[in-house]
């Protein structure tokens, strides 16, 4: 049985910033990650065509992470983090994941040893854990992955991290039906129970190759959810219901430093802010430098207590300023810095709030997210933390509350989002407080809804 | 610290909303008899349930059960995704009146006996590699209820299927989608592999990753920006547009 979180790891809202975390970690080749600094985290993937062969792989990633290296010495940054998200070849064939990061961190170790650039690598295996038609979470696919959690590890990874998929096949069927006990159902439930299995095994991994568990995310139903979402004339979902789903989406993220994940939390992770308000430990986040993969409505916000700055993913192809990974490596490098000198000067906080403010009243979704906001959500996760059923229902309550009681002169939101809002309030407060009865009754209604939901073969319930 | 946000940012989603709701909109454009005019309201509201009890109420009053399909579901489902390209309404409202038309699209079949002729028949999947599915059930969804019948090849679809599937249902449009840059090269292979076998039929794509000047390498390839656009292309397709006319419409960058 893993610990749950019943508190919070910060007193107060107002202690968290930008770079230090209450439980930094440190990487092989000197890189500590919120030990009162950031840095950037550059993520890239290979161009179409070099998915066909091992060795196309290994060499796009060869050149690739020359290419950040070389940048980053050439404009004098003291270190910097490189994620390896793989391609799913790279998972499913553990030896290739194996290989790039043996060739990444043997690259990154030369430049460490002749300029002392600190430096760190995580390496994300695929989730494959899934056949043509359904999610095979344990079986034969697991244990794949954790062929490759254990190849990469051995070849020299520091932080192993995964964007896990359990709760997804509901979350796909009630994301487009607005049916909250649903989102509470995939998110909250299905995906906390996949989380604590994954991740009491990554750890074991992880200690037994002197390596970092570093975190999840809830990339495939809370950031699906805000990609549907899109932008302010998109109409494919309300950014309040996006938002429910990503305060639901903190305590599943959660589960996964209960089972033994330290950080740094993956970058994709909006709900990372409300995560570390609880676990003290360092998180890696993305926003206006990782429009290369993506647009948001919180550019700036997202920054504000960030340990690792990244720019979510981008292809390795040429532009002007040379390889796109080193154009995006040497802005994400040029903000660490900006936030870095607040730090030294002693003005981080004010920078903080600046960012914060700068999104804060953009979108119901920045508006909860902004960190004394998110410390709420956090305190009503912590308050039933050790039941995976309420602290996502109590989540969930959090965020409406918070959008319900902002000065509307501020946070100015559509009639659309505010129906929205008030008819997930509504269902909310239907819901029953027994996790049991929940969860029996979600099981029969989605095993009748949903036909690729296979509860029984997926859930160690 | 706190601010008046006034002055750095625009809510343009609140500035353009009507002043009528979606519901008003929608009543004004609801038939004007009955059972009609139920029906449709029905299907805006998603009830499943009341959908059924309306075509039950119409077949007891003599309507003939297949004519009911084309001439009620067909134009209440109409006036929902109308609605939705006019921005006024959401897809999940889209999606929980498509699940109410089909439920009541089924009724009928069963009621008739025979079902009404769709509009084309599309074959929709997602690329070989890619589990990623929520776009092309998106898809796949909006096509059905603008009237299309689809193919669903699922996800993580082998080149050989897709290959033969096209080659067995003869469909007027090929969709696929992928979320990741090295799973969408499947779709150049697929493009090659129906030029080989002489099809020249639009395949539309589209996904996370994927975007026009990919989609633009291969011959057949046509970029779709969003998921809306599939049945927008299905229509231009029907009135006879080629691919470097769908290209022209639906290339936007």
């Amino acid at each position: 049985m893993v610990k749950r979180y019943t508190s919070l790891a910060y007193k107060n809202a107002d202690d968290m910033i930008f770079g230090k975390s209450v439980y930094p970690v440190k990487a092989e080749l000197g890189l500590e990650v919120g030990a009162g600094y950031v840095t950037g985290e550059v993520n890239y993937a290979p161009r179409p065509e070099a998915g066909v062969s091992k060795e196309k792989l290994v060499s796009e990633y060869r050149r690739l992470t020359t290419d950040i290296m070389a940048r980053a010495v050439q404009v004098g940054f003291p270190g910097i983090s490189l994620e390896t998200e793989h391609v799913e070849q790279m998972t499913n064939n553990p030896d290739w994941g194996g290989e790039v990061a043996h060739v990444q961190k043997t690259i990154m170790e030369e430049y460490h040893e002749e300029y002392g650039i600190k430096t760190a690598l995580r390496h994300t295996p695929g989730d494959v854990r899934e056949n043509r038609d359904l999610l095979a979470l344990i079986g034969p696919k697991y244990d794949v992955l954790m062929e490759s959690f254990e190849a990469v590890a051995d070849a020299g990874a520091d932080f192993l991290s995964i964007e896990t998929m359990g709760g997804k096949e509901v979350l796909d069927y009630a994301i487009l039906r607005n049916d909250i006990p649903g989102l509470v159902y995939a998110i909250g439930c299905l995906g906390s129970i996949d989380m604590t299995m994954i991740w009491e095994d990554i750890r074991k991994i992880a200690d037994k190759k002197g390596r970092i568990a570093a975190g999840d995310t809830d990339c495939s139903q809370a950031n699906t959810a805000m990609f549907i979402a899109g932008g302010l004339l998109d109409k494919n979902l309300a950014h309040t219901i996006a938002i429910i789903a990503r305060a639901i989406s903190a305590p599943r993220t959660l589960a996964g430093y209960e089972a033994g994940a330290q950080g740094p939390g993956k970058d994709c992770g909006y709900e990372n802010t409300i995560v570390k308000a609880i676990t003290g430990c360092p998180i890696a986040q993305e926003g206006k430098t990782s429009t290369c993969a993506h647009s948001d409505v919180m550019g700036n916000l997202v920054m504000q207590c960030c340990d690792l700055w990244s720019n979510e993913s981008v292809e390795y192809h040429g532009e002007f300023g040379g390889t796109s990974v080193q154009c995006w490596s040497e802005s994400l490098n040029y903000d660490a810095a900006m936030l870095n000198v607040a730090t030294e000067t002693g003005n981080a906080k004010m920078l903080r709030d600046i960012l914060v403010l700068s999104d804060k009243y953009r979108d119901p979704q920045g508006y909860v997210l902004a960190y004394d906001n998110a410390y709420k959500v956090a305190e009503a996760i912590a308050k039933d933390g050790d039941n995976l059923y309420l602290r996502s229902k109590n989540a969930a309550i959090a965020c409406c509350d918070l959008l319900t009681s902002a000065d509307p002169k501020k946070l100015v939101m559509s009639k659309f989002e505010i129906n929205a809002l008030n008819d997930a309030k509504a269902a909310l407060d239907a819901m029953t407080d027994e996790e049991s009865t929940f969860m029996s009754d979600s099981m029969e209604k989605y095993k009748a809804e949903v036909a690729v939901f296979r509860p029984e073969d997926n859930y160690k319930f | 610290m706190d601010i008046d946000p006034s002055k750095i940012l625009v809510r343009y989603n609140v500035a353009k909303e009507k002043a009528q709701t979606p519901e008003e909109m929608a009543a004004e454009l609801y038939p004007s008899t009955e059972p009609a005019k139920t029906i449709c309201a029905a299907i805006f509201d998603g009830e499943e349930d009341d959908v059924i009890e309306g075509l039950e109420k119409a077949i007891e009053g003599g309507a003939d059960p297949v004519a009911l399909i084309d001439d009620v579901l067909m134009v209440g489902m109409k006036i929902v995704t109308d609605l939705y390209d006019q921005g006024v309404i959401f897809l999940p409202n889209v999606m929980m009146s498509a699940d109410a038309m089909l439920e009541g699209i089924e009724y009928c079949k069963e009621q008739g006996g025979a079902a009404p002729k769709p509009k084309g028949k599309v074959v929709c999947h997602v690329a070989e590699g890619d589990v990623h599915d929520i776009g092309k059930s998106i898809v796949a969804a909006l096509l059905r209820a603008a009237g299309y019948e689809v193919v669903d090849l699922g996800r993580d679809v082998p080149v050989d299927e897709v290959i033969a599937a096209v080659k067995k249902e003869s469909p007027m449009m090929l969709t696929g989608t992928a979320l990741m840059t090295t799973t969408m090269y499947a779709f150049k292979e697929v493009n090659d592999r129906l030029l080989e076998s002489g099809i020249k039929i639009p395949f539309q794509c589209g996904g996370g990753a994927v975007n026009q000047d990919f989609v633009t390498q291969y011959e057949l390839g046509i970029y779709g920006e969003e998921a809306a656009d599939a049945p927008k292309m299905a229509d231009a397709i029907l009135s006879g547009k080629g691919l470097a006319q769908l290209k022209e419409q639906f290339h936007k960058h």
